[in-house]
């Protein structure tokens, strides 16, 4: 593990300037700018994906599977569509057709917010950073990146490469530990995005800085008719994958009672097809960040009074914990309280769906909730019924590599969103702008100036809208309507009829 | 002025747990109910246009003439459109067709955040919280309502309309003070619009902090006008002033201050000696087309502003605290470090300060915190394009004043001091919306192309990623030649194909062909 070197605290406003002066320049205006940086950021994981995947086996124990899933394919496909899409996000944008307004050509055009500070934490260095690092970039702004003091090896890796690929004033990587990111928070950030969300979100409401924040405890739900070993497959996936050091990683299943058994059976079979020769010795899982989280993840596991089905064991020296199943979990256990954050999954039995659902609704809103269900109405049961940032059914984790979709939570899980142009906007500005020629003052829009006049109705007629229906009033409206239709229709349809047997229909055969 | 009646303080953690329960209750999950809802909030304005009138001029002393203007197109437009597209603004929306992710069938669509609390200041009292509350109605959300208790005549009748107009469980107005203020801002909210000034959006920031409740913050600015010696100067002096001295200059987006060429001051402020005549014929104070300050407290800070300023005032300077009015006044000669210059006026106080040329002004602009809008007053676009491109605001308008807010579908919002977060159409909806995002994945997918993700790892997994990763763009620096070799190669080929189907024809196959004719 390579040593990281901090910043240094005096040097962090210098950097903060740097970057302001850059933007002031007005380097970020041309969008041919923009795009060229955008694609350096691929380039710069591109060229070094050897030396990423082995700085994040360094730090993780990860293996590269894992970083080019998680970490490298979806900040391509980022890359990609804030790249395609940038000129099409920045152009101007009209308002539906208004006659009255037409003549001032309202327009609003995205801009880059200023300064941004994207903060983000140890599990996925390179989505959590670059990801947005794009969209921020896509919308104009200069960029100050705070990686994790927990990934040393990443980390340092990117305080070495991002000067190499990017612009070097207009985009900052500073490294450090609570005291730097303390001297950060200081300064003023034009928006932030990060994830010690409370001191985080404190320090921005001094400089009144906007904030996307996400936090998370996910649920899922499984239908007793699913096919079980999907589910199984795919919850410990999902719950096992970087070692369940992931904010949308399921934390914890709600079962039917008789069902739980059946579940347990699966899930016993795909643990032995996923570690054939048993967890410690596999390549393919994750070790936790610190000797300290792994010792607070074998606090839960010591602590549960549920029976622990898979796994158990721990290593804490190695930071190895092995992936873990605990069944016949109760809503007040030790592992029911914060987020796991490690590989260590609970099933909680229920009595049914209703009670699954108000065990979700009597807790915080989580980053998602996860159905195994091929029932539709089940589904929509459970969705229609609770909240969170993603609703995803047959699956985990997976919908935040889908690229476009935004991914953000709700509630406590968080607001703002990663991904294409909602991530976009959330660093840009919509800067409204018009043009009012004198004339329009001639026309009609003169009434406007003192001294007021009685007749000044007359002209707010012509710029007011006309409101809805009332309510409870709709149907018979409608219906007047459809009847004046008909009426209308039966008219037309006698004159016609008329008109054929006098003269005009003896024209028409004269022609024939 | 009748009394407003303040909502008693154990009353609002009520009010909150009742407007909860009614969003838990899953009633607003209907589009129908929800158009229903904005429909009233029209007709809670239009059924009682008269008594709103009388209202705001008890309060603010205002000609009906700007509460229609100002107050009720905006609100029923906000309205109309929440009404139109709201079907559109929550159905279900895909992404860009993609192979790999098609199969999940990835969607995304627009839910309620919850019960959400709006805060508005005293000078739009209608349209600042009835405009908003349209689009949190349309998102689904329930809502609580805190209007100003320095408009006590309009708070009161928006107490006493809201819950004859609009379900009683779901929305709600709280009125009070800073006690009640205080309370309020102790619970739990899932969003927060606040419009006011940037003093107390600190203290609401903090306190949406502790529960990271999301925020929208909608704060004025010193608006700055940039006036080109070119421009038709009658216009220009007849828009500025209007959007000065209408409401008697509370209004966020009023300009602020101008700035104009010294050689050209003399001529701009003899139009405005103009257009003040035109104005108010028999004088300010005689005029019922100018509103008062909504505070003996307000005109007095304004009027010592006017008091210490150094620059000269060339018209109005009077005031009458004990009638809060205060006359619409220019002050010519104005420095960057005069008393007009230091905090927003917000009353019809207008600073001119003359400048070199646009460059200075620019200059003037950018070393202050970015404004709610920039004005420019230029017929010519390149004058209005540097102004523009180098200087950053919430709007950016040309020749006018004020009424970018008034145009339906605009987002009207600031940008760094001046707030983030927008009013009006689907930027108002999106805020008080959470975009919830959804994914069904069949099971063939993982015997398909999606198994290779499970352990035990295997050496060939990159096959598989290079199947579902993106295409980098082309490498920069290197863009020019790698089209250029493109271009080439599609010639080469083209000629090839040419070539060799002329080959074709002249041997057998053309023979073959004629056989069969």
């Amino acid at each position: 593990m390579s040593a990281l070197a901090y910043t240094l605290t005096e040097d962090i406003p210098k950097i903060h300037e740097t970057a302001r002066r850059a933007f002031d320049s007005g380097k970020t205006r041309s969008i041919g700018f923009r795009k060229e940086q955008i694609a350096k950021i691929g380039y710069l994981l591109k060229d070094n994906e050897k030396r990423w995947r082995e700085a994040l086996h360094a730090d993780l124990g990860r293996h590269p599977v894992e970083t080019g899933l998680f970490d490298l394919m979806p900040t391509y496909s980022e890359i990609e569509m804030a790249y395609n899409n940038v000129e099409k996000w920045t152009k101007p944008q009209g308002i539906p057709f208004s006659l009255t307004w037409l003549p001032m050509h309202p327009k609003f055009q995205a801009e880059p917010k200023g300064v941004v500070l994207i903060v983000a934490p140890f599990n996925f260095p390179i989505f959590l950073l670059l990801k947005p690092m794009a969209s921020a970039i896509a919308a104009g702004n200069a960029v100050v990146l705070k990686p994790s003091e927990q990934t040393p090896a990443t980390s340092q890796l990117l305080a070495e490469l991002l000067p190499k690929y990017m612009d070097p004033e207009l985009y900052h990587v500073i490294n450090g530990g609570v005291p730097e990111t303390t001297k950060v928070l200081e300064l003023k950030w034009d928006h932030r995005n990060g994830r010690v969300a409370r001191i985080i979100a404190q320090a921005a409401a001094k400089h009144l800085t906007p904030v996307t924040l996400e936090v998370w405890k996910n649920p899922v739900v499984v239908d007793p008719k699913v096919d079980v070993k999907m589910a199984a497959r795919r919850i410990l996936w999902g719950r096992f994958s970087n070692a369940g050091q992931i904010c949308l990683s399921p934390d914890y299943v709600l079962v039917p009672a008789h069902f739980q058994d059946t579940l347990i059976e699966a899930m016993k079979e795909v643990y032995k097809s996923f570690y054939p020769e048993g967890p410690e010795k596999s390549n393919s899982l994750s070790r936790i960040v610190s000797v300290a989280h792994a010792t607070r993840i074998k606090g839960l596991i010591d602590e549960t009074k549920g029976t622990i089905v898979l796994g158990g064991g721990a290593d804490v020296s190695k930071r190895y914990i092995a992936p873990t199943v605990v069944r016949d979990v109760s809503g007040d256990d030790s592992l029911m309280g914060e987020e796991i954050f490690g590989p260590v999954l609970a099933i909680v039995p229920v009595k049914d769906v209703d009670e699954a659902i108000a065990f979700i609704r009597a807790r915080e809103y989580p980053l998602a909730v996860y159905v195994f269900s091929q029932d539709k109405k089940f589904q929509e049961k459970v969705f229609k019924n609770t909240k969170s940032g993603a609703a995803c059914t047959n699956d985990t984790v997976v919908s935040a590599a889908v690229p476009g979709l935004p991914v953000g939570g709700v509630g406590s899980s968080g607001y703002g969103y990663y991904g294409g142009k909602h991530s976009f906007e959330q660093f840009s500005h919509y800067r409204a702008s018009l043009d009012n020629p004198s004339w329009v003052d001639t026309v009609v829009f003169s009434f406007r100036y003192p001294p007021y006049k009685p007749n000044y109705t007359r002209y707010m007629r012509i710029l007011t809208s006309k409101l809805p229906p009332r309510p409870g009033k709709h149907a018979t409206v409608s219906a007047a309507k459809r009847w004046g239709f008909w009426i209308l229709f039966t008219l037309l349809g006698a004159s016609s009829a008329l008109l054929m047997k006098s003269g005009r229909f003896a024209q028409f055969k004269a022609w024939a």
